[in-house]
């Protein structure tokens, strides 16, 4: 398949997702009708929506809904990293310090003169 | 600037006023009342402008310091400055990673009085170091002089009497192949203008200038802090040669003999060495 088959499998795709319109659908049907090639790769397409459509239990869906990610999904998640990475620090600091090692300021690991 | 302003005060006192003695005495102990333990003591003492390098070091951590006294009527302002070595761990590659660390303390305290030094700082007050500071007339201007007694294995103590010399006594043969000629000795006082000497060699005779300076301050952070150069200096010969450059080599008091190349290839070698009492 060259360059343009390509670009009909991918329109073929989109049909089949419910994403063309009207005019779209047209222009591929009238390729499909001239084109045996994009024609059989409509059918396995379709035959491989169908394989699907039964393995989740839905043999007669009209079409195989694909899992997307919501950006309420994405931001929930991604604060919830931040959330926990921020904690982790805050707990390895308390435990053991910055860096330098050791609890404490620099001054009480220093020397001190103490007279009576 | 102050600080050096007043020292050079302090030193121009001891040079009119009468000999002293200081005398640094230092315990190394751990825990308290019955169970005391002295794990290492020793003493440094000196002319007054003596200072005391001391050194404590255990597995992890090395602290070292140089103390510095102003005698003040029955008082005594004590200055340190510190350098601490701790040990954080092991690197990726297994090698020890160390942190490195400089600062100043000061405390004030009677003659006789006990100042305790916390070396690890006062989370750490186990283990201290107990100095007393006491002085005497001396005979005259004496030598530092320094002893440690060690009881533990674990705690490694070292006590050094930091004086800069006022005089020096210089050695100096001149050699060329195998012939040696006889030592001269000369009482040199660094930063003094230079003197013409004559040294023999064989039936000839060889006229050089000569004088003493203090060599050029250290780059390092730990040689500045701890004065490790208190006890060099540099020996300063200019030929007699006409255009001849002067040239210089530096040593340490009651160290090896330097060897200074000079023009015709003779040898100038030279020891530096503490004078004699006086």
């Amino acid at each position: 398949m060259n360059g343009g088959h390509e670009e009909w499998v991918r329109q073929i795709e989109a049909e089949l997702a419910g994403e063309l319109s009207l005019a779209q659908r047209a222009a591929l049907a009238r390729h499909l009708a001239a084109c045996p090639a994009c024609a059989g790769a409509r059918v396995s397409r379709l035959e491989l929506e169908a394989s699907f459509a039964r393995s989740a239990g839905d043999p007669h869906a009209r079409v195989v809904r694909r899992p997307r990610v919501r950006g309420r999904t994405l931001a929930l998640w991604a604060a919830v990293v931040v959330v926990v990475g921020l904690l982790a620090g805050w707990l390895a600091h308390a435990r053991w310090g910055g860096p330098g090692g050791g609890r404490g300021t620099l001054e009480d690991g220093r020397a001190t003169i103490l007279v009576r | 600037m102050r600080r050096s302003w007043c020292a050079s005060l302090f030193a121009l006192g001891l040079l009119q006023g009468p000999g002293l003695r200081l005398d640094y005495r230092v315990r190394v102990v751990a825990g308290t009342g019955p169970d005391l333990q002295v794990l290492a003591a020793g003493a440094v003492s000196g002319p007054e402008e003596t200072r005391l390098r001391f050194g404590l070091r255990t597995d992890t951590a090395t602290v070292e310091a140089l103390l510095s006294l102003l005698p003040d009527g029955d008082t005594v302002n004590v200055t340190a400055e510190f350098f601490s070595r701790r040990r954080l761990g092991r690197s990726r590659r297994g090698l020890p990673l160390w942190e490195e660390d400089t600062y100043h303390r000061a405390a004030r305290l009677a003659w006789g009085d006990t100042a305790r030094i916390l070396p690890f700082g006062p989370r750490h007050s186990a283990l201290r170091l107990e100095l007393v500071l006491t002085r005497k007339p001396a005979g005259g201007v004496t030598r530092p002089a320094e002893a440690v007694d060690r009881a533990d294995s674990a705690i490694e103590l070292t006590l050094e009497a930091v004086l800069r010399p006022r005089r020096v006594a210089v050695t100096l043969t001149l050699t060329r192949g195998d012939e040696v000629g006889l030592p001269r000795s000369y009482d040199l006082v660094p930063d003094a203008p230079s003197r013409t000497i004559a040294l023999p060699l064989g039936p000839t005779t060889r006229t050089v200038e000569i004088s003493l300076a203090r060599p050029e301050p250290p780059l390092g952070e730990r040689d500045r802090v701890l004065a490790l150069d208190a006890d060099a200096v540099c020996l300063r010969v200019l030929p007699s040669d006409v255009g001849e450059p002067a040239r210089q080599v530096c040593g340490r008091l009651n160290n090896v003999a330097q060897r200074l190349g000079l023009p015709g290839g003779d040898v100038l070698v030279a020891t530096f060495a503490w004078p004699g009492v006086r």
